[in-house]
Formats: C-alpha cells, structure tokens, sequence
C-alpha cells in the first residue's frame, strides 16, 4: 500500500505561483494564460479544507450578493484553488466569440465566477438559503445538514469527467466483463511473482548464477 | 513505409481503400503484423470507443498468471495505438481517441505496482528488508551524505580499479563547506518559515476570522 501512495503523486505539478483561472490547467488557452516563467501578484484565498467543502457541480445555490442577488441555480463549474463557483446563467457579462477578420463574432453571455461567501446551499424542501453543516448520520454516513431546519441535503448526481454512466456501458469487443474483472484469482503465496510464472509455464531454470560481488 | 512492403504480394487479395490508411490488403493473418493495426472495422472513425483502466483494487485480486497474461495483452494494444499515433502524425491528422493509450499506459503502471507491492510484502517477511537491493549511507568527495545502493560486480573491490578511484571520504579542508551549506541550509528554511508567517499574517488581515479561530 505504502509504495502506490506515494507513486500516485504523479500529477501534473504547477508551478509555486500559479494562478488559477476558469480554465483546467492542461488546457490550451491555460497555457496561453501562465507560460512558464509567468510571475503574478499572489491571490490570497481563504484556506478552506478539503473535508470542509460543501457546494459541488450540480448543486443548486442561490446567489446572496452581486447583480443577480437573490436568484437562485445550478453550478456548473467549481474551483477549488481559487473558492470559486461559476453558476448557470447568473452573474453574466456579455462578450463576442469566434471573431474573424470578416465576421463580429456572436453576442454571448459568459459568467463570472462567484465566491464562496456570496453563494448559500439551497434548503431542497424550504427553497432558501441556509447555512450548512457536514455531519455523520446513524449508518455512519456523512452528510451535509441544513443548520436552520436540520433536513440533509442530498449530494448532486457524481458525472464522471467524460460522461459516462457505468450502468449504462455496453462493453465492446476488447473491454472485459464486470463480473471477469472483478474476480478474484489471487492465492497468495510464499513465491515471487517470477517463480509462479515459471511453475505455470513449465520452465526449470538449471543453470547456477557466478559468484558476483555487490559493494 | 510499412503500407508499400507488399508481403502478400503471393496471394490474391481484394485492395480496399479506407480513409486513415491507404490500400491496404485484406488477406488472412500472414506474419501477425495485423496486430500493430485495429480492428479493420474502426478504420477511418473518428471517434472509438473505449472502456476505462484496470484499478489497482481490481488488480490486486488477480493471480500473477492473469497479470502476466494481461501485461502482454496491454503491450500489444499500446504498441497498435502508437502506430496509430505514429501514422495520424505522418498523414497530419488528429488520433482517434488518444485517451486509450492513456488508460493502457495507467493500468500498465498499476500492474508493475501490484506486482511491486506483493514483492516487497514478500521480501519483509522473509528478510525484513524493504528495498531489493542494500545500500548503505556514505559521505562523498564534498562532504555530502547519500544513500549508495549497492551494485553488483564480478570482481571483488580490492581488485576494481574504477571502483578504488571513487572516493567516499572527504578531507579536512571541506569541513568549513559543511559549515557554509549548513548556514545556508538553514537561512533557506527561515527564509521559507518567515515567509508562511508572512503570509498566514496577512490572511488573518483579510478574512479576521481566521485570526479568532486561532486564538480560540
């Protein structure tokens, strides 16, 4: 166990004063945004836990301060770095996309990233903003809890990144069955992985290694 | 290239032309060298679909004959995508799904950690030690202190003459550059703990209530 954990930091490393934008940072307009060797003025951010985070893609939030203060929707996009959420629809500036030399660009509506002090989880029966609280149910189950009424307020739908849904997949002709991937064909045993694979395949190995040296 | 060798050149084969590729024949498998390339069915598609890495907890749970088996397995399908990439590069377009020779590349490494955790288990049980080969601590020409693994040899040191020009002693006079390293090992991590004083100091100025946690 010892040896995957600490290989398993092999993510990408940003530099020390990097910062974050809407973009992910394997992206290429990030790139285009921190070229390496990029100084910027640090952003201080309020150091919030990871097990103290509380609004998640696809929850619905209602919007406490700004232009559309008051209005409530879902979040489409969290970035934990920098305690932004971005909402559906709210908080919007208006820019022109895909310009040419020929062609304006179309009018969109882009929003702008909200903080986590102007958002409010959403009470799911109440419908208004609340604050909440993680804590454990009696099956041992953390939830999140709505402080004024104490109802749970369920966790959003988890989409994986490319949008699949396990329980739809239709294996093709390369992918192995739940049922053989799960499987457990592990005896352990006082060999090495090198000596069962010779016992299984028959190979005697007779010759004797030279004296070597090892300093 | 590759597609102009024309190894079937012995039988009659019906020449289709697909989009990614060129003509190529469709015979029988001659030579294996069909398996550097997909499944002709996917030729031209832009999009394949593919199903996700093997977890390490589903690894773990296989005999070492299946891990075996599957290494080679992943082998030949990395080796099939890297052509892949190799000819999408050559004929200036993008690969279909590049995703899959990540999700190859990952359940590769997971099989070379399960199979480097139950060694390891092994090796603590028999003997006690963790890493496969010993070491000890040494000093260097500079004064430095690392961990030097033993290599293996088949002479022994006395007669290793590139071995007996190494030296792992330092003399007197690198004692004052200890000393100036130190210095400047330890200017570096007050230097490194100001700054997080610094820092913490300023969030308490920005967000105050940070500062009334701490206090309480």
């Amino acid at each position: 166990m010892r040896l995957s954990a600490l290989l398993c930091a092999g993510r990408l490393r940003l530099p020390p004063g990097y910062r974050h934008g809407t973009w992910r940072p394997d992206t290429a307009a990030a790139q285009h945004r921190n070229p390496p060797g990029l100084r910027r003025r640090k952003i201080f951010v309020e150091p919030i836990a990871e097990e103290d985070w509380k609004v998640f893609r696809g929850d619905t939030v209602q919007v406490l301060a700004g232009k559309d203060a008051g209005k409530q929707a879902m979040v489409t996009q969290v970035v934990r770095a920098r305690n932004w959420v971005v909402v559906e629809g709210l908080n919007t500036h208006y820019r022109y996309v895909n310009r040419t030399a020929k062609y304006a660009g179309t009018y969109i509506a882009s929003e702008a990233p909200l903080l986590l002090s102007q958002i409010s989880l959403v009470d799911p029966e109440d419908r208004k903003p609340t604050e909440v609280e993680w804590r454990y149910t009696e099956e041992g189950e953390r939830v999140r809890v709505s402080l004024r009424s104490g109802r749970i307020i369920p966790l959003p739908l988890w989409q994986r990144w490319d949008g699949i849904v396990p329980e739809q997949w239709i294996d093709g002709p390369k992918d192995t069955a739940v049922e053989d991937a799960l499987d457990k064909t592990y005896l352990p045993s006082l060999k090495t992985f090198e000596e069962e694979i010779m016992d299984a395949m028959g190979i005697v190995e007779t010759r004797r290694a030279k004296k070597s040296y090892w300093y | 290239m590759l597609l102009m060798l024309n190894l079937f050149h012995k039988n009659l084969a019906k020449v289709e032309p697909f989009h990614q590729l060129k003509f190529l024949h469709t015979t029988l498998s001659r030579k294996g060298l069909e398996e550097f390339f997909d499944d002709p069915r996917n030729w031209g598609e832009k999009n394949v679909k593919s199903g996700d890495a093997w977890n390490i907890k589903q690894l773990r749970g296989k005999s070492s004959e299946d891990l075996h088996k599957l290494w080679y397995v992943l082998l030949k399908e990395k080796n099939m995508l890297l052509t892949l990439e190799q000819e999408s590069k050559r004929q200036l377009r993008p690969m279909p799904s590049p995703e899959r020779l990540e999700k190859v590349e990952k359940s590769m490494k997971n099989i070379d950690l399960v199979v480097r955790e139950r060694e390891i288990a092994l090796r603590l049980l028999q003997t006690g030690h963790e890493k496969p080969v010993p070491g000890e601590w040494r000093n260097d020409f500079l004064g430095r202190t690392y961990w030097y693994t033993y290599k293996e040899w088949p002479i022994p040191w006395y007669l290793n003459k590139k071995y007996k020009k190494r030296k792992f002693y330092y003399l007197p006079h690198v004692n004052h550059f200890i000393r100036l390293r130190l210095e400047k090992s330890l200017r570096r991590r007050v230097r490194r703990q100001n700054l997080e004083k610094t820092r913490q100091k300023v969030l308490e100025r920005k967000f105050p209530h940070l500062a009334v946690k701490s206090q309480s």
